[in-house]
Order: C-alpha cells, then structure tokens, then sequence
C-alpha cells in the first residue's frame, strides 16, 4: 500500500453545531494536509428531513469548500443511521480523524432520545473531535 | 426485517450526487401485458359471471307485477361483466393502468411482497388477538410489527410508541367517547375507578 | 332575503363554544391531514364516523366538514413547497407554486393559495346557502325515476371523468355496487350474495369498506413500494405578498370561483376539472404568458380558488339531493345516515338548524384556516417529519379502532384485511378508488328509486324516460359514457380533459426541472 494523503471525515448537517463542526474539520484538514470527507446523511424515513442537503443550500456548500481549497468529498447516503454511515466512511477511508457536532442537550433530554454522538464514539475506530455547536441555540 | 436499503454513496459534487439520483428513476417501459392486470380483469369477470348467475338464486315473493330483488343485480352483473370484457380486450392489446401515485411511493420501486406479507400477517394476527388480549396489546404488536416492515430500527422505539399511543387511544375513545373496545384485563383493571 | 335569515340563524349557533371547538379540531385535524401525504380527508372521515355514537350530529357533522375544508389547504401547503400534489385537484397549484417557491416568490405563492382558498370558500360557502333552497324547490318534486336518472349521472360521472382509465373506473364502480348488494334486500327481505354467512345478511358496513380501501390499502401499497429519502422542502422566502400580487391574484381568484362553485355542483363534479379549466383560463387571459410554467401567481390563485369553491359546490347535491360526487362527500352522507337522516330534498326543511348551522360552520372554518395557514404553513412542513414507518403503522391502528368499533366482530377486522388487500391492488392496477366508494354508498339508493319507479309504471321501463328530466340527465350521462371512447377512437389516444392537461403539466415539469441540481419527483 502507497502512503496516501490522510483524511479527515466530518459529519455535518445545516444547523448551528454542523456549521462548528464543519469549520473545525476544515481548519483540520489544512493543519494535517489532509483530505476532507463531508458526510451529510439521512435516515430518509420520513418526507422531510431539512437536515439532508438538497438545492441551493447543498450547492453553497459545494462552492465554500471549492474555495477553502482544501480537496473534499461529499457523501450523502441516504437509508441508513448516521452512526453507521460515519463508521463506515471512516473504515473506509482510514481517516485520521472524525468531527462531529454535538447537540447541546439536558440530562433528560438525553436518556428519552438516545444519543447519535455516543453511538459514534463507540463504534467509530479513530480518534473523534467533538465540537459543541454557538451556545446561542437552545438547550 | 425488511429491505435493506440500498445506501446511495454518491461522487464527489453536488450535481453530480444528484444526477445519480436522477439516474435511478428511468422511465418504465410501459410495454407488454401485465399478468396482475389480467388477474384483476379475470377477477372482475368472475364476479360478474357470479353476480348474473347467484342473482338466479334470489328468492322472489309473490307479487309479480313488479320488479323485484333480482332486476338490480342482473344489471349490475351485466355491467361487470361488460366491462372485464372491454377492460380485458384492452389489456390485452397492452393498456396498462397508471399505478397510482403517492408522496411515500417509490414508483419505479419492485412491489415488495415480503413488506406486504409481514403487514398482513401482522394485522391478521392482532384481528384474531383483540378479544384474548384486549385491543391495545394486540394492536402494540401490529404497530411494531408494520413498523419494522417499513424500516423502523431498534426494538424498543416501535414497542414503545404503539404501546403509549394505543393506550392513549383507548382512553379516549372508551372512556371519553363510550366505544366498545376490550382493554384487557390489566388496563380494564387499572381504570376501573374512571 | 329568506336564506341569509335562516344563515344568520345558524352563525348564532355555530358561534356556540363547543360549535367552535369542533370546527377549530376538524380544521386542524384537516390541515393535518391535507400536509401529510398518504392520508386524505375522505380516510380521516372514514376513520372518525365512530364518533358519531358518542357525539351529537351538529357537532360530528361541524368537525367532518373542518376536515373536508382543512385538506384542502393543507394539500396547497405542500404542492407549493414540496412539489408534492396530493390529489389531482392540487397538479396545476404544484405546477406554478412550487416554481414560484424554487424562484424564491415561495411566501407569495403560500399567501395567494391561502388567501385565494379563503376569498373563494367564502363565496362558494355563501352561494352554497342561496342556491341550497332554490334547488330544492326545483328538485322536491321530482320522481323515483328522474333520482334515478340522477344516481346513474353520479355513477358515470365518478367512474369515467375521476381518475385516468374510465374502463378502470367503471370497474371499480361495479366492484362498489357489488359490496352494497351484499346483505338483505330492503323491500323484500330477502338475502342476497350473502354466501350463507350470517353476519353479511346485515350488509357489509361502510365504514369498514372505506377504510379497508382507503387505509388499508394505502398502507400495504406504501409497504409494497417503500420510497427512501426526502424530498426537496422549498423555503417560503421572498418578498411577502404585495400589492402587485394581490391585482394580479384577484382576478383568477373570483374567475376560478366562477368555474369552481358549478362545475363542483354539478353530479359529474370533482373538483380536478376545475382546476385544470381555470388553469387554462389564466394562461390565456394573463398579460405574462412567459411567466406561466416558470412560477405564474395567477396559475397559482385561479386553480387554489377553483379547488376550494368546488369543495363548496359539491355540498349543493349532497345536501339538497342526497347526491355525494367525492369520496369525502360519500363518507360525509353516511355520517348523516348513522344519525338516522337521510339528505335529500326534504332536508332542509325536517333538518333546517343542522344544516345551517353546518354551513355556517364552513363559514366560521374557513376563517379559522386563514388564520391557521397564512402565518404558519412553514409550520405545517414539520408534520412531516413524522417518520413513514410510525406513520403507516399508526394509520393502521385508527384503522383497526374505527373498524373494530362499528361491531366489536373481530370478523369485521378479516373483511378489513381482505378488502384492503382489494384496495392495494386497485392502486396497483390504477383503479380508482372513489367510484367502489361512490357505488357503494349510492347503488342501494338507486336500487330503491328504480324499482319504485318500475312499480309504480307496473315494470314498463318507458318510465325512466318519461320526464324531461331524466331524458336530459341520462342524456347527459350517456354522452359522459361515449364521449372519451369517441374522442379515442377519433384522436387516437386518451383526451380526457385531465389527460391533455397532465400531459402538458408533465411537460412542464420536465422543463421547469431540467436545471441542474434540482431534484426531480
């Protein structure tokens, strides 16, 4: 196996914690050399899903990592959980490093809704980066 | 459970993701004759011959001076009838119907019988369960179970919500609104001083 | 004026509390449903007749029509922002109101859908109540034969002008009538197809056929073809509606009205045809042909009002003649029948506060969903969020309740499954599904008038053509029988007028999407 250009993976989503996570994984990805991998995804269970890029939002976000400069991907399966969809891009890809936003939440709100970041954290086989998104959004 | 789905890992830009997702809805030929169509023609002939010749079978009371419980069906039979002639001539000759068209329906999707047999199984299974184990049970279960068929993850969360939402249901609707629906013993039991 | 009086009358009323509570649950309830896709107003109905036992009729009847109002901006909500038009009546509202959203004019579209709607289910609300007497002085007096005449307009009507195949049609009508033989004949006593099975020589219940072929069938067809992935949802963004929009929206508003109130009173109603005539309406007379396709408001406005005031106009036969011409007004007939009242032309009369109070209720909601949805439509997306697996499955638990209710049989629930199993394969096979519904609900009471009119002419079948009449009603429905077989034979291909205007919707579509990026349905 040749030595390859490192990545770094980054799961994001167009909400104030996507948009933390996104920034710090570009900032990484320029201090590593590395190559960015952007993971958008969806359960794709229901109509709407707002937090899957479609348009002019997805098309944005194109341009503004072209002019970054850093070179990217980006993923946007659709069917699966985010969780898996992360662990596996990052199998896949040997990344260096994960980002992840991390919703700012109460204890209670935790135990009824489960937790996508811990999923991650346990089943994702590289190191995880996780950024907590402005403290201007709600609990 | 059900289908796997089929992730969908696209390239490296945008348009590019989405003229692949544009790639996976090609026409459907809508060519050749449809064997479910047919089936459904033959049924519909079927019942016509049925309704024409059963409708011989009616009874008829005295009074014969007017029409009487016979002349309706004939009619409607000779309507069906005529019409899986004309409905078969025409699939025949490759007239396919334009299924029909849905926000939750994937129109160039294979029907998926395993999906389709696990819901009926599951409904059939809390028909026949309503009376041993009162409604709101019996119905948690077919909730959970259609919901798997339809993608739902995890064992808990389905439980769990047919289990608030038919309870909730049951409350009010035999509580507030006095309709018969056995609770089961324990729900009967527990709301008893209502 | 004696109709405004007796209105008046029934506002009085209907401004009661528990009126309004009724009318602001069934419009939200409406709404609700109209957003999310699957469900109809027609099923919602179907779903809820069990509370006809435990309420009184005003205050079902003011909730089932909130419902049958609320779909109806509901379905507008999502066609502008998500491209998704839930029946046929909201194609064209797709067609232009979601261009409009893609362009960025999506809060304009929204506010001259919901204020078209509103302008336009006033006025048709109001004709409603002017022209309700006037028809039942002119139909009281009509024979077993002309109402007989007139069930087999409705009949040909439903089954040939709804949905895309009329032979498909008529099957679907023939299976309807079919399930409304089984059981014991009324005049005579005697069974009929009932197969020796005694709980079918009571009939087969309404209820459990609607929401067999509604719910049910709904549920297995979404399981059978399971879509994955969201869809676009629009932004309503962009300058809010102005003074430009609303000169321009007038127009279409009160012209699709003008198509909107007759057509949908007519007994070959539905409110598509409308639609689509007002469509092509404003396509002609507006002074910006090159916007039409690209996001034209007044493509927007004039369909949205033609849609709503059709609603309207579809309640004239039903309440004046007994006359249902949808699926929802079908449902809605048998709600009277739980109660015991049969609509007709001596409704008014033996049952005058119910129905004015109704109507005037229709009034009060129609308000109540202009307040609901000008400011919150974005609200209403988040409806459907709802994921599809819990949302099927819990379908399917109202199903089971509103069905197990009726006669707490568990039999009833096997005949659910079985005649859902029917209904998946009719929107499998393109049956449409209102005709079974249709033939259901009214085979019987044609059944009843025909005989009663060969009884009385001693079995001489001249009878049925001896007024003017029902020689021009059978007139009529003979033409709605052959005239798209003429026209296919003479053109060469199916031209219904939904046909030709799909065709060029479709056309459209492929245009208006063909930009990159764009997700396409």
């Amino acid at each position: 196996m040749t030595q390859q250009q490192p990545v770094v993976v980054v799961g994001h989503v167009p909400t104030p914690r996507g948009r933390a996570a996104l920034e710090h994984a570009l900032a990484e990805a320029e201090r590593r050399g590395a190559r960015l991998v952007v993971v958008n995804s969806s359960r794709g269970d229901a109509l709407v899903d707002e937090e899957y890029l479609q348009g002019d939002p997805l098309r944005r976000l194109h341009d503004e990592l072209t002019v970054s400069g850093v070179p990217f991907e980006l993923r946007q399966p659709v069917g699966r959980d985010v969780a898996e969809e992360l662990a596996d891009a990052v199998a896949e890809t040997a990344a260096e490093v994960l980002v992840i936003g991390l919703r700012r939440r109460s204890a209670v709100g935790k135990l009824l809704m489960g937790s996508a970041a811990q999923r991650i954290l346990l089943t994702v086989e590289c190191p995880v980066l996780a950024v907590k998104g402005p403290p201007a959004t709600t609990t | 459970m059900s289908v796997s789905p089929d992730p969908d890992v696209s390239t490296t830009d945008a348009t590019g993701s989405h003229a692949a997702a544009e790639h996976r809805h090609p026409p459907r030929p809508r060519t050749g004759i449809s064997r479910g169509e047919l089936a459904m023609v033959v049924l519909l002939g079927a019942l016509g011959v049925y309704l024409l010749l059963d409708a011989a079978n009616i009874a008829v009371p005295g009074s014969a001076n007017t029409i009487g419980p016979r002349f309706f069906p004939y009619l409607v039979g000779g309507v069906v009838l005529a019409t899986a002639l004309a409905l078969g001539f025409r699939v025949l000759r490759g007239d396919r119907g334009p299924s029909d068209e849905s926000e939750d329906i994937d129109p160039d999707a294979p029907t998926s019988w395993a999906n389709v047999g696990v819901v009926v199984v599951g409904f059939l299974a809390h028909a026949l369960l309503i009376n041993v184990v009162g409604w709101p049970l019996a119905v948690t279960l077919m909730f959970a179970l259609v919901a798997w068929a339809l993608g739902a993850r995890g064992v808990v969360r389905p439980l769990l919500t047919g289990g608030v939402l038919s309870v909730v249901v049951w409350l009010v609707f035999v509580k507030a609104l006095d309709v018969a629906l056995p609770g089961g013993i324990l729900l009967e039991l527990a709301t008893d001083w209502f | 004026m004696g109709a405004l009086g007796d209105l008046a009358g029934g506002l009085a009323d209907a401004l009661a509390p528990v009126n309004l509570l009724f009318a602001l649950l069934g419009v939200l309830l409406g709404t609700a449903v109209g957003v999310l896709p699957g469900i109809g107003p027609a099923m919602t109905v179907a779903l809820l007749l069990p509370i006809t036992y435990a309420l009184e009729p005003t205050a079902a009847l003011i909730l089932f029509a909130g419902i049958y109002y609320g779909g109806m901006y509901g379905g507008s909500t999502t066609s502008i922002l998500l491209n998704t038009p839930g029946e046929s009546s909201s194609i064209m509202t797709a067609l232009e109101g979601n261009a409009m959203a893609k362009s960025g004019r999506g809060a304009a579209a929204l506010a001259t859908a919901a204020l078209g709607s509103f302008v336009a289910g006033t006025i048709a609300t109001l004709l409603l109540a002017l022209v309700a007497p006037t028809v039942v002085d002119l139909v009281i007096g009509i024979t077993a034969a002309d109402y007989f005449a007139l069930t087999v307009l409705a009949f040909v009507a439903v089954a040939t002008v709804l949905g895309s195949s009329p032979l498909r049609g008529l099957a679907s009508l023939g299976v309807g009538l079919y399930l409304g033989l089984v059981g014991t004949d009324v005049l005579t006593g005697q069974e009929r197809f009932t197969l020796g099975i005694p709980q079918l020589s009571d009939g087969i219940d309404v209820v459990v056929v609607a929401v067999a072929l509604f719910a049910v069938g709904e549920a297995l067809y979404v399981a059978s073809r399971l879509r994955r992935g969201p869809v676009q949802v629009m932004a309503a963004s962009g300058p809010w509606f102005t003074r430009r929009d609303l000169r321009r929206s007038v127009g279409p508003w009160l012209r699709g009205t003008a198509l909107g109130f007759p057509l949908g009173a007519l007994p070959a109603g539905g409110a598509e045809i409308p639609t689509f005539l007002s469509y092509a309406t404003e396509r002609k007379l507006t002074k910006h042909p090159e916007e039409f396709g690209r996001g034209a408001i007044e493509g927007v406005a004039g369909p949205e009002a033609a849609n709503n005031a059709a609603a309207a106009g579809v309640l004239v036969p039903l309440l004046t003649l007994g006359l249902p011409t949808s699926a929802t007004a079908a449902i809605i007939l048998v709600a009277f029948q739980s109660y015991g009242i049969q609509p007709g032309p001596t409704l008014l009369s033996t049952e005058s506060t119910l129905v004015w109070t109704l109507i005037a209720a229709l009034l009060v909601g129609n308000l109540m969903l202009l307040v609901l949805n000008l400011p919150l439509a974005r609200v209403w997306v988040q409806v459907l969020r709802v994921p599809r697996p819990y949302l099927y499955a819990g379908i399917l638990l109202f199903a089971s309740l509103g069905c197990y209710a009726v006669n707490a049989d568990p039999l009833d629930l096997v005949l659910l499954l079985v005649l859902g199993l029917l209904g998946f394969a009719m929107r499998r096979y393109g049956w449409p599904v209102a005709p079974a519904i249709v033939g259901l609900i009214l085979g019987p009471v044609a059944e009843t008038n025909l005989r009663r009119a060969l009884a009385i002419s001693s079995g001489d079948l001249g009878v049925l053509l001896d007024t003017w009449f029902s020689r021009i009603v059978l007139g009529l429905a003979l033409a709605a029988l052959v005239v798209p077989i003429v026209l296919r034979a003479v053109r060469g291909r199916r031209a219904t007028p939904e046909e030709v205007q799909a065709g060029e919707g479709l056309r459209h579509r492929e245009s208006v999407g063909a930009g990159p990026g764009e997700e396409e349905r």
